[in-house]
């Protein structure tokens, strides 16, 4: 009862802000909230006949494929562990570009390489797996070429399983750089000059201010993107995986991802049902964590926290 | 706190779910005949003809959803026009032909079936899941329909066509009654096997003959252009009478045409081992390149281009002749050989009629007038002609009075032969072939000497017993059996010992055990 | 730019130039290749890989895919319409989203904030959001299904709550508040203006979300005329996937010309290369959103 009257006061209070949000709820209602009936399917054995809400209900039949292999708990390890990487190592990168572009004078250069900085975010990964082929295989790849005019060995890359995490951060890192480097740069930009001439007038250096400022000032960005990629934790990056490692069996011990692996599973034998009890499973593990880990930045800093 | 949010959020969803239900299907489906007769009332002075010749009543005009896989021709809209135009005196129907392009096409052909819009008429085939799809009751029957709506198709199908595509008895499907091979072969370059006297590939011991020699003295060419390991098949398919023309028989069985009851595994058995050890000897040959397993080019294209010597899988005799007028035009001086797979077996095997065919899904408004559509596109050559072969004048030609010309290239030809993918409606006496096809017919003579039934296609395997097993061992094949099969394993017993143990583990004995006996059940049916 | 560059140490700017040189050559790389074999001949390409110059030399990549330019020019039409219209509408709906939800006398803020958080983990999976808008909302064939899905997402609200609430000061707020202004007045007048840099940067990320996107045509569009220009270089390359994946068995014979290579290469260059000279054109607005902050100061 009270609350309802403290949500009538509110509503009546702020009325046009209510009204601005309109449209954002809508869309995420029907957008989003609504195809979310589908989380059933999971439970289903889908027939065309029944449909939805008539098909068999089967209960966690869906789910069987995901640990029959006995491989789950090593997908979804690896799953988070390149999340992890991918997370630490492109946030740390592209703070340290942002900052070293921000610093940079000559105004062509700066967008020249910003420009090209941001190409390989176009680069379907279709196309990027062919001309990794090209770069990297044992015959005639680039990298073996230039290892044997130097008079060395070639390396098989693509039977050496060590070298795939490695390979694929660095894929990862390429071409998403471009993209988190520019949310910094924006961000930096934000950035009042007040705070750099205060300190230029206590005298700090470069390497001082960037520390002490614009580092700093860079959190609440920073914790955006760690949450929204914390939630997709163990989703994501298909393509990545997918198309550079595609049917190389050797490799799948070290990326073997649960998106990959559900895709090859129901490639030849689509299954609505298998598909989103995979999908359930893999959201409520991020909603799980990302509870903890809000819940966490809430204790420190209410203002970081996402909700 | 975080409990009062859940449960807020469960409310929302059960709200939405509430709703989405609320307005389910069956709405949506007594919503549309409406507009759809609105649209005829304009029309209503075309009802003096209410009923065609076949008995079907006609009175209202519709439109038929009509939807193939693949990519639309340039000229689509000018041909549908003119179907349009046919259909209209004669069914009181139009057709909008919609394609799926082969953008995700299995996964838009799935959402087509089970999202409930209503179409009439879509693409069958065994690849994409024709069986499975008919058994979950995604197409109508078409039994009682067909004397009805389309007699004379009914008539012009074979009875044992019929049959063969019966799906727990019933007819789901429209089969095409074109008689083709696509059975597999070994294209080789004729040329260098001359310059070098080296044995025609015809067998095993041949095949390594000719390929060591291609090794020794041309250094720089592919021995084989196999890519992703596909040749297991192959090979197969060259030293076994296999059942099945193509395509292994999955899961690692061991079904021959011969003893077609006697179901053992291959897999694990001493000549896989036999095979493995061969394949990791022709890795360690070079016959193909270390990293064969992330190949993205076709092996045709990599063989047409002239980069290797021998190709094993994927060529069949349609696509072999397609390699020959592409070296023919790229490098006259070449050569190429082919021996199909059948002579090694002894018997061909023409396609299964569930190959090529079309059906009326049960979202379907007018599965009568569909039905009669497709028998004007089966069986009136004005339609097939339109739809196979375009405009007579300005996109082919009949030549000679019985081949196909092209006008102009298949670059700026808006529609190519059979640019509407019609696989399926191809009619045998309406057919028109290129010139350079008789190299293809009269391969397919050769076949018909030595034709033997296809039992194996009509198979209709219902994997849901073992759904989750048959994902799992998918998996397990990929990661343990694909490096054998291309020989990257060093060690190939042991490595074959861990294949089957984890594909044991992922439950490959259920599989089998559960697909033998619908195996048997099938055969007793068929009466094998 | 910033004038306290002058102590900068010239140390650190030399690192600064060759790091970033070194990564810009390291991003152009597969382009260059990219660009040489849309400039080779496909049996060279496939004879003998790609080279950062062409073996040999062919325009024939790029003859194909000039071949249908009407089809090309209105993909392109297509994707600019969709591109503008959605940037230009999804902006404003995020902008004002962002708003409200920083504004910290907006007692719900963290409960929306929530409500909109929350879709990005949990979804139904395509088959009933295709239903949805195939068959409860008839979007099939229309453009607005290339708009409307994409206007807004999770990540740009959030993004963009962000930028507004380090751009702008809380104080501003109140002040305006008693100057009479009303809440929408606040974020129309003085929001806009001071948040630039965040909006460019969320409208450069709209855009090219948009630019890039190629799934919606995939499953909503039959009408060749109404495809996205991504489609037609995802359409070739899946093509040639199709053909070379698709076994023997199938008997699967295509009719048209099948795309090659270089065509590919040549697609991928042309449905490209505009955009990347657009991005320059973009950045301005950095620069701009820069001088308007440091008037606010």
């Amino acid at each position: 009862m009270l609350k309802k009257r403290g949500f009538l006061f509110e509503l009546n209070k702020n009325k046009i802000m209510f009204a601005m949000l309109i449209p954002t709820v809508l869309f995420f209602l029907i957008n989003s909230y609504f195809p979310m009936v589908g989380i059933y399917y999971a439970f289903t054995s889908y027939d065309f006949a029944g449909g939805l809400f008539g098909s068999p209900f089967v209960g966690l039949d869906n789910f069987k494929f995901l640990y029959q292999s006995g491989i789950l708990w090593k997908l979804t390890l690896n799953t988070i562990g390149y999340n992890l990487v991918f997370i630490v190592i492109g946030n740390a990168l592209s703070i340290a570009i942002a900052i070293l572009i921000s610093e940079i004078r000559g105004k062509l250069f700066k967008k020249l390489t910003q420009s090209i900085m941001f190409l390989p975010y176009f680069m379907s990964f279709v196309l990027l797996s062919v001309l990794a082929y090209n770069m990297f295989n044992f015959e005639s790849g680039f990298v073996n070429q230039l290892l044997k005019s130097m008079g060395l060995a070639a390396v098989d890359i693509y039977n050496t399983p060590w070298l795939w995490p490695i390979l694929i951060t660095l894929f990862y890192i390429w071409k998403n750089l471009g993209y988190s480097m520019v949310i910094y740069l924006a961000s930096i930009m934000g950035i009042s000059d007040e705070y750099y001439e205060a300190a230029k007038i206590d005298g700090a250096n470069i390497l001082q201010r960037i520390w002490h400022i614009t580092v700093p000032m860079l959190k609440p960005t920073f914790v955006v993107l760690l949450l929204f990629a914390l939630g997709s934790i163990m989703k994501g990056q298909f393509d990545l995986f997918y198309q550079l490692v595609g049917n190389n069996g050797l490799l799948y011990n070290v990326t073997d991802i649960i998106d990959t692996y559900v895709y090859r599973s129901l490639k030849v034998n689509f299954d609505i049902g298998m598909a989103t009890a995979a999908g359930l499973y893999q959201s409520l593990f991020g909603f799980v964590l990302i509870m903890t880990v809000n819940a966490i930045i809430r204790k420190i800093n209410e203002d970081y926290a996402l909700f | 706190m975080g409990k009062r949010r859940l449960l807020t959020l469960c409310t929302v969803t059960l709200l939405t779910a509430s709703m989405l239900a609320g307005c389910g299907g069956t709405k949506t489906e007594a919503e549309k005949p409406s507009v759809d007769k609105s649209q005829t009332k304009d029309n209503g002075d075309n009802s003096t003809t209410t009923t065609t010749a076949n008995g079907i009543d006609t009175s209202e005009k519709v439109e038929l959803q009509f939807y193939m896989l693949g990519e639309a021709p340039k000229d689509l809209p000018t041909i549908q026009e003119e179907i349009n135009k046919l259909a209209l005196a004669d069914l009181n129907a139009t057709v909008k032909f919609n394609f799926t392009t082969w953008t995700d096409w299995s996964q838009k052909y799935k959402l087509l079936l089970s999202s409930g819009q209503p179409i009439d008429l879509i693409f069958t085939a065994d690849w994409t899941e024709y069986q499975s799809y008919a058994k979950k009751g995604a197409f109508l029957p078409l039994d009682e329909l067909l004397p009805k709506a389309a007699p004379k198709l009914n008539e012009f199908v074979p009875k044992d066509m019929w049959e063969a595509v019966k799906i727990d008895k019933k007819i789901y499907t429209v089969p095409a009654t074109w008689k083709e091979y696509v059975t597999e072969g070994i294209a080789y370059r004729e040329d260098l096997r001359k310059k070098y006297n080296l044995p025609k590939p015809e067998s095993i011991e041949t095949l390594e003959q000719y390929l060591d020699g291609i090794r020794k003295n041309e250094p720089n060419l592919l021995p084989l252009a196999d890519n992703q390991g596909y040749h297991t098949s192959s090979v197969r398919q060259l030293t076994t009478k296999t059942v099945n023309s193509s395509n292994t028989v999955p899961y690692g069985l061991n079904i021959m045409y011969d003893k077609p009851r006697d179901v053992t595994s291959y897999w694990g058995s001493p000549q896989h081992l036999a095979d493995l050890k061969m394949y990791k000897t022709w890795a360690d040959k070079g016959y193909w390149p270390k990293n064969v397993l992330n190949i993205k080019d076709s092996g045709h294209d990599v063989f047409a281009n002239g980069k290797a010597a021998a190709i094993l899988g994927s060529e069949n005799p349609n696509r072999y002749n397609d390699s020959v007028i592409k070296i023919k035009s790229l490098h006259p001086d070449w050569e190429l050989g082919y021996f199909p797979y059948p002579n090694a077996k002894g018997f061909a095997q023409p396609v299964h009629p569930i190959h090529n065919g079309f059906a009326i899904p049960r979202t379907s408004k007018h599965p009568e007038r569909a039905l009669a559509f497709y028998e004007k596109m089966v069986t009136d050559k004005r339609y097939n002609w339109l739809t196979q072969y375009g405009i007579e004048g300005k996109n082919f030609e009949v030549e000679d009075g019985k081949y196909y010309k092209m006008l102009g290239d298949a670059q700026s030809n808006g529609f190519p032969r059979e640019g509407m993918q019609g696989w399926a409606w191809r009619n045998p006496e309406f057919m028109l072939f290129d010139k350079s096809f008789d190299a293809v017919l009269t391969m397919f003579s050769e076949f018909d000497k030595i034709a033997k039934p296809d039992i194996f296609q009509g198979f209709p395997e219902d994997w849901s017993p073992y759904q989750a097993e048959k994902a799992a061992v998918e998996q397990v094949e990929k990661q343990y059996l694909y490096p054998l099969n291309v020989g990257l394993v060093e060690d190939v017993e042991g490595g074959l010992k861990l294949f089957m143990e984890k594909a044991k583990q992922a439950g490959l004995d259920k599989i089998q055990e559960e697909y033998t006996k619908q195996w048997l059940k099938y055969l007793d049916d068929i009466g094998q | 730019m910033k004038d306290n560059q002058a102590g900068m140490s010239l140390s650190f700017k030399i690192i600064s130039y060759v790091i970033i040189s070194f990564l810009s050559l390291a991003c152009l790389f597969p382009f260059l290749l990219m660009i040489s074999g849309s400039l080779t001949s496909n049996e060279s390409i496939i004879r003998d890989g790609f080279h950062l110059i062409p073996q040999v030399f062919s325009l024939e990549g790029y003859n194909m895919v000039f071949t249908f330019p009407d089809q090309l020019i209105k993909a392109y039409s297509v994707t600019i319409f969709v591109t503008v219209v959605g940037t230009v509408t999804g902006l404003f709906l995020i902008t004002m989203a962002g708003y409200v939800l920083q504004r910290k006398d907006f007692k719900y803020r963290n409960k929306f904030s929530f409500f909109i958080y929350f879709t990005t983990l949990f979804g139904g999976g395509l088959v009933p959001w295709y239903i949805m808008i195939t068959n409860y909302f008839n979007l099939g064939d229309t453009y607005a299904v290339l708009i409307l899905p994409g206007l807004m997402t999770p990540f740009l609200i959030i993004l963009m709550k962000n930028f507004i609430k380090s751009a702008v000061p809380d104080e501003l707020f109140d002040s305006a508040k008693i100057d009479g202004a009303n809440d929408f007045r606040i974020y129309y007048s003085i929001v806009l203006k001071l948040s630039m840099p965040g909006i460019a940067t969320v409208g450069l990320f709209l855009a090219l979300s948009y630019w890039n996107d190629w799934f919606l045509s995939s499953l909503f569009i039959n009408d060749s005329s109404k495809y996205q220009l991504q489609y037609y270089l995802y359409n070739m390359i899946n093509t040639m996937l199709f053909v070379s994946q698709m076994s023997s068995g199938t008997g699967v014979t295509l009719a048209q010309e099948i795309p090659t290579e270089s065509t590919k290469m040549a697609m991928a260059i042309v449905v490209t290369g505009p955009i990347v000279f657009l991005y320059p054109f973009i950045q301005r607005y950095f620069v701009k959103g820069l001088t308007v902050g440091a008037v606010k100061g």
